[in-house]
């Protein structure tokens, strides 16, 4: 498969004020479901959708590579899904996407990571109703 | 039309430069767990979030990282 140039900025314009976007949050930081199985220390290729309407309560973080003691007590630390619901409700942005993308950053296979992962995350996320992606790492 | 904008927030900068996001923002010396500030500080959670977000809708040079500064935020005491 084709993929970009590195140096090639894939710049999508945007003109929708933030009070109509809906926002989805995809992160590096290993965040995932508690039901959802855990990333593999090893390396992972696959991704978490992550329910929209989750409990934070319900969250958990497995990434052996960075330090997430603070974020497993408040998962808004990296991951800002409650911060993301209180500016729904009052109307500063539009909405919440309905699932939200969780995958652990650190991997020997970056290249499958370049060439795989992340398209197929892209393309799992633009079939949603979001309109734009805020990206966190750890 | 395909694509999203997306707007990254980034603790490493020099790390995240290196792929070019087309919008992004450093929260300056923010530590690596810490991407929207410490556990249980609501209001830079949301200033920090609030600021990403602003960037979905200000223009500006794509693939720039926009610094920007939070005196609220203290980091953790590292070790003595």
């Amino acid at each position: 498969m084709s993929t970009m140039s590195r140096r090639c900025i894939p710049y999508t314009p945007n003109r929708r004020p933030l009070a109509e976007t809906t926002i989805a949050l995809v992160t590096t930081a290993g965040v995932h479901a508690r039901s959802q199985p855990a990333f593999n220390p090893e390396g992972e290729k696959e991704f978490r959708i992550i329910p929209g309407d989750v409990p934070t309560t319900e969250l958990m973080i497995s990434h052996p590579y960075y330090d997430h003691a603070d974020a497993d007590r408040d998962i808004n630390c990296v991951f800002p899904v409650d911060r993301l619901r209180e500016l729904a409700a009052e109307g500063l942005i539009g909405g919440v996407n309905d699932f939200h993308i969780g995958f652990m950053g650190t991997s020997p296979r970056l290249r499958e990571v370049y060439e795989e992962t992340a398209p197929a995350i892209a393309d799992r996320v633009e079939r949603s109703k979001t309109d734009a992606v805020v990206l966190t790492a750890g | 039309m395909r694509g999203l904008p997306t707007v990254l927030i980034t603790v490493s900068p020099e790390a995240s430069a290196q792929m070019g996001p087309p919008r992004a923002i450093y929260p300056i010396g923010f530590q690596i767990g810490h991407v929207l500030g410490g556990p249980g500080q609501v209001a830079l959670q949301r200033q920090v979030l609030r600021d990403a977000l602003e960037r979905l809708v200000t223009p500006g040079e794509p693939g720039t990282i926009e610094e920007r500064s939070y005196p609220q935020y203290v980091p953790p005491a590292g070790p003595s």
